[in-house]
């Protein structure tokens, strides 16, 4: 696969089109069944991570019987070294807002939300003045929809979709269990559809072009384009969309700067990738492709080898430790435990073994973890320890 | 405490910010983030929320619970000025400890940092730092805010600048860095 695959740029996302008012009216002038399998024949995967089918979602929100369903936007973007959908919003913001609409007509819903991070205060007027826009036309052309901004305050783990609903609710950001689901019990215990920015930027493009355009783009199991956050050890730093499966090689050789000793891909919760790993590591969701696929919320951060592994490690697991709500004891206590752990190795306290205890100690976290912070821990641990070995040991 | 009392918001503020948003969903957290908006150093004073408390009826322990969860709610008084500075993996690994050393020489600061505070104030309440997980400008690394501002790529030479600049009474509003 990877031998033969270019890096193939695409341009959907950030193409300005002022043609929103058309997309949002022949959209809702559709059937929410037809809407809901175009989705689903363009085969979206969610982009803020864990790559739930998005047509799927709407399509079982919609079944729900509720007089009140909502539809809410993810915009808490906090994976470090993650800044697409701050992007998005403050290019194309029609384009979200259409999109929340749409998903309204689809499930029957009248309200919104884009759930803002707190750290993107500086969109906020901005953006009202465009809901404001939108409302006015949604008025004009007699759809019934509202959509308001729900500024966060500041905490991680309130990109957890059950976490966001709690805080919006007014209560601390903590994951509830699943099931329920959102699409039966989300916000207020309502049926609520939550897609990210990037994910409803992509419905746009495949309400207005078809299916067959975004399915196009991608390989197998992973179709369409996506927005990768790039940064790091990088000539050039910024926000590209590129067609999904591509190989990390051929992300090397465009981005790296000829020294690149390894990749991080997907964020503090996703995986480390190193040198030797380039050429069969694919980027795009699980599936049968040839080598490994990693999925990611499209955050890439290159490392040159003047950068020392365990530095890098030792700041993710200071982000978990930080972030972790506490509500859980493997997270809670795990994330404390590692980040002693790794310190005590490099300082000598204890010795190299102690790291294959941590790695057992890393992957039950994986199992026993409430959420997908406390789950997710064990990804960039292992996959760090286990191919920078000689980096954590003093 | 007296700061406390000095420093707590007017009760007829804090009762027109809460009959504002009464009944809203969520309405707790707004109602707090307005209050510690209204505090003259920018923090929620335990007068302040002992007033919520028994207006509204939530119990002090949970909104406690809520302002200590929340990073954007201060229990303590806040600087006129503030900077913070990013500890993401792409600003850490371009050299953002350097630039948090440099600004924790000022008197008392190291020490909070190392005691495991992720905030400092100093004693005149003029400035106060802090550190944020990723300020989503990783492109730019190092980030540091002031006042709300983003400067990028900061060398060390450009953060002590800008402390400087914060200290000094005319202060210069619209500084550049290059
Ligand atoms: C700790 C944690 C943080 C998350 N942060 C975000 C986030 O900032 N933005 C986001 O869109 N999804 C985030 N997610 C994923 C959401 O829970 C949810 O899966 C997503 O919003 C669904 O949208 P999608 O299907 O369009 O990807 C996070 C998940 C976890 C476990
Ligand atoms: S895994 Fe961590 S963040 Fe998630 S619920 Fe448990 S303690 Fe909270
Ligand atoms: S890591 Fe500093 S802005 Fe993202």
């Amino acid at each position: 696969m990877s031998t033969s695959y270019q890096l193939k740029r695409a341009d959907f996302i950030f193409k300005n089109e002022n043609d929103w008012e058309d997309v949002l009216r022949k959209s809702i002038s559709r059937p929410p069944n037809e809407l809901i399998n175009e989705l689903i024949s363009s085969e979206l995967k969610g982009r803020g991570g864990a790559g739930f089918p998005t047509g799927l979602k709407w399509k079982v929100t919609s079944e729900e019987v509720n007089d009140v369903k909502y539809v809410i936007c993810n915009a808490d973007e906090g994976e470090p070294g993650t800044f697409k959908d701050r992007e998005i919003l403050s290019r194309v913001p029609f384009k979200v807002l259409t999109a929340i609409a749409i998903c309204g007509h689809v499930i029957g819903a009248r309200t919104g939300f884009i759930y803002l991070r707190g750290e993107y205060f500086f969109l906020q007027n901005e953006l009202n003045k465009a809901i404001n826009e939108f409302e006015y036309y949604c008025k004009e052309i007699k759809f019934d929809f509202k959509i308001k901004i729900f500024m966060g305050s500041g905490a991680y783990i309130c990109g957890e979709e059950t976490a966001l609903f709690e805080s919006m609710e007014g209560k601390r950001g903590e994951p509830r269990n699943k099931p329920p689901y959102p699409s039966s019990f989300g916000y207020m215990g309502k049926p609520t559809v939550i897609n990210n920015v990037e994910t409803l930027a992509h419905t746009y493009t495949i309400f207005k072009y078809g299916s067959k355009r975004f399915y196009d783009l991608g390989v197998q199991y992973s179709r369409g384009s996506k927005l990768f956050s790039v940064s790091g050890d990088t000539p050039k730093p910024g926000i590209y969309e590129l067609e999904l499966g591509m190989s990390l090689a051929d992300f090397v050789e465009e981005f790296g700067d000829d020294d690149t000793k390894a990749v991080q891909v997907g964020g503090a919760s996703g995986f480390l990738v190193p040198r030797k790993r380039f050429a069969e590591t694919n980027i795009g969701f699980q599936g049968k492709l040839v080598g490994i696929s990693l999925p990611t919320g499209g955050s890439m951060m290159l490392f040159n080898s003047s950068r020392s592994m365990f530095n890098v490690l030792d700041n993710y697991l200071n982000f978990f430790a930080e972030e972790s709500c506490g509500q859980c004891t493997p997270c809670r206590v795990g994330c404390q435990q590692l980040l002693k752990g790794i310190k005590a190795v490099k300082r000598g306290e204890k010795n190299a073994q102690y790291l294959d205890k941590m790695l057992k100690l890393a992957e039950t976290m994986q199992f026993t973890a409430k959420c997908g912070l406390g789950q997710s821990v064990g990804n960039s641990f292992s996959s760090i320890v286990e191919n920078f070995r000689e980096e954590m040991i003093y | 405490m007296n700061v406390n009392l000095e420093n707590q918001v007017d009760t007829k503020i804090i009762d027109e910010i809460m009959s504002k948003h009464k009944g809203k969903p969520g309405e707790l957290l707004t109602v707090m983030e307005e209050v510690q908006e209204a505090n003259d150093y920018k923090y929620l004073d335990e007068a302040s929320m002992g007033y919520i408390s028994s207006k509204s009826k939530v119990p002090l322990s949970q909104i406690y619970s809520v302002a200590t969860f929340y990073s954007f709610f201060n229990l303590k008084p806040q600087g006129k000025h503030t900077i913070i500075v990013c500890r993401g993996t792409a600003c850490h690994t371009k050299g953002s400890k350097i630039l948090l050393d440099d600004l924790t020489t000022l008197p008392g600061c190291k020490d909070a940092f190392d005691a495991g505070e992720t905030s400092f104030t100093t004693d005149d309440k003029l400035i106060t730092i802090k550190t944020v997980a990723c300020f989503g400008q990783c492109a730019l690394a190092p980030v540091v805010a002031v006042d709300g501002v983003i400067y990028s790529n900061v060398t060390s030479e450009q953060i002590k600048k800008l402390l400087e600049n914060l200290q000094e009474e005319n202060k210069d509003e619209n500084i550049r860095l290059s």
